[in-house]
């Protein structure tokens, strides 16, 4: 589903991100990205849903290359990709069905389809009677389970999700990691970057270690641990 | 298509609102440069026609001596309609001459006495030469002054009006250029300030337009909302300065009537109206688009 093929990525004023990084995700698969801040995490992310891209090397998504996709189809090419962040990039003007709802209307869907999809959506993650409360109504979970649904409103094929867990309490992030979880039994591959080793230990799947953007572990079966 | 137009153009309607002070301002600037634009048509409307009514009135009048007979001022009658710098030349006969004298002069006693006085008639026959093009009068007097029938012409009688109309000329085209040097700058500084309003809109925004990028909003989405809001500053815009615009033809018209009876604003304020108003159309949407899209290129990442 997503392989990385000797990736390098160096920003502006020669700060190399990723050096060299081989990598391969398969199709429904629930992988722990793990690593000091600063390691990497976030620019392979991003490499992913192609917000950046790789100085050298390639980086493929169901067999086409990243760098291949025209700036007008990237907008398709998203919403294939369901993004979740440790700050929950809720619109704080908009209740919890509205901020679902946006994900649909920028994509031109029609009222009655999001006026049927977003209640599911939100009964999914559990907000079925929170629908019109605002972000500064609802808990850090809460929210946190807002912008999942809203991730998962295009039913992508893939969650992308970027320190998820960094603004929740343990409980919270119990749950996010049990919705993501069931979202990956439902068929949708996870790649869950975090260096919360409660999270990765939780989820008991591959976990992958970056340190100074080079993977320096891949684990099939792991636990949250920086060698 | 249809369904990403109505949404962006509500985004753009509550943009616009919940920057209400932000978006009176930016179309007052841009209703600034129409409005003045609208006022140097109508002041050109308006000086034209006084310029035309003095310059039907300029003429050039060749007296002749009292012993030349009405033939042969035919034949040099005659002889300057060659010319292609006339446009119409006029015999008037010494008595004509005279009725008209009296005429205009009717409730001057004086003067009707002293020429009762006189007994014989005074006045000179003489040609009245009106020229195509006003700024041909000098060089029709030249060319009669050198003509060879000078020995029966008593005198050339030019300049009646040429000074109004030269410092009329004047005026009008200090004021067209004052004018355009005003309309260039006002076109800058709403330029400048419809591109500042777009850029700060851009950024009160980044969060939603982030958001947008992340789910997959399409360029156009994200795009439409700002060339609306351009849209609804040129609107406005033109609607408050052809509004303006009517309420000031409407106060000066007396003046200019006072000044020309044949130049008639209102009229022409009604007569043009549409053409003005798409002039205006068409001269904010060029300012509020290239600024809009210079301000999108410049810091809206789609």
């Amino acid at each position: 589903m997503v392989k990385f093929d000797w990736v390098s990525k160096i920003y502006k004023g020669d700060f190399s991100a990723l050096k060299e990084v081989n990598l391969e995700i398969k199709d429904g698969e629930f992988v722990s990205i793990v690593g000091q801040s600063g390691a990497g995490k976030s620019t392979l992310l991003k490499l992913i849903y192609a917000e950046e891209m790789p100085t050298e090397g390639t980086v493929y998504f169901e067999g086409s290359p990243t760098s291949s996709i025209n700036r007008k189809k990237l907008p398709l090419y998203r919403r294939n990709i369901g993004t979740i962040f440790q700050d929950f990039k809720l619109l704080p003007r908009k209740t919890a069905y509205e901020n679902v709802a946006f994900a649909l209307e920028v994509a031109s869907v029609s009222e009655e389809e999001i006026a049927e999809d977003v209640p599911q959506i939100l009964e999914i993650v559990g907000l079925g009677d929170k629908m019109e409360k605002y972000p500064y109504q609802l808990s850090m979970g809460e929210q946190q389970r807002v912008s999942f649904a809203r991730a998962l409103i295009h039913k992508p094929k893939i969650i992308i999700a970027d320190e998820p867990t960094g603004n929740l309490d343990p409980v919270s992030s119990w749950e996010i990691v049990n919705l993501m979880l069931r979202i990956n039994e439902l068929g949708t591959t996870v790649i869950l970057a975090s260096h919360d080793k409660y999270v990765v230990d939780k989820a008991n799947k591959r976990v992958i270690v970056i340190e100074n953007g080079k993977i320096i572990g891949d684990y099939e079966q792991g636990k949250y641990k920086l060698i | 298509m249809f369904l990403t137009i109505a949404r962006t153009f509500k985004e753009a309607t509550n943009n616009f609102l919940r920057y209400a002070w932000l978006s009176i301002a930016t179309s007052s600037i841009l209703m600034l440069s129409l409005y003045v634009i609208g006022a140097l048509i109508l002041i050109s409307f308006a000086t034209n026609t006084v310029l035309q009514s003095i310059q039907q009135k300029a003429n050039i009048s060749i007296y002749f001596k009292p012993d030349v007979t009405a033939e042969t001022i035919a034949e040099i009658k005659n002889k300057l309609e060659v010319n292609e710098k006339i446009s119409s030349i006029e015999y008037v006969s010494k008595e004509q001459a005279l009725e008209d004298f009296k005429r205009n002069n009717a409730s001057e006693q004086v003067i009707m006495d002293s020429l009762n006085e006189i007994g014989s008639n005074p006045l000179l026959s003489s040609l009245v030469i009106r020229a195509k093009d006003i700024n041909q009068y000098q060089n029709i007097y030249d060319d009669i002054n050198q003509a060879e029938f000078s020995e029966e012409t008593s005198r050339i009688n030019y300049g009646k009006n040429r000074d109004i109309i030269n410092k009329l000329n004047t005026l009008v085209n200090s004021v067209k250029r004052i004018g355009i040097v005003l309309v260039v700058l006002l076109i800058s500084i709403s330029f400048l300030i419809i591109f500042n309003a777009m850029r700060l809109s851009i950024y009160s925004r980044r969060q939603e337009v982030e958001i947008m990028r992340l789910v997959g909003a399409s360029n156009a989405y994200i795009r439409l909302p700002y060339i609306f809001i351009a849209l609804l500053y040129v609107i406005i815009a033109v609607f408050v300065s052809m509004l303006l615009l009517l309420i000031t033809v409407k106060s000066v018209a007396p003046y200019v009537f006072a000044v020309a009876p044949s130049a008639n604003v209102v009229g022409f304020y009604f007569q043009n109206f549409w053409k003005m108003l798409g002039l205006q159309f068409f001269i904010g949407m060029i300012i509020g688009i290239t600024s809009t899209w210079i301000a999108m290129k410049k810091y809206l990442r789609v």
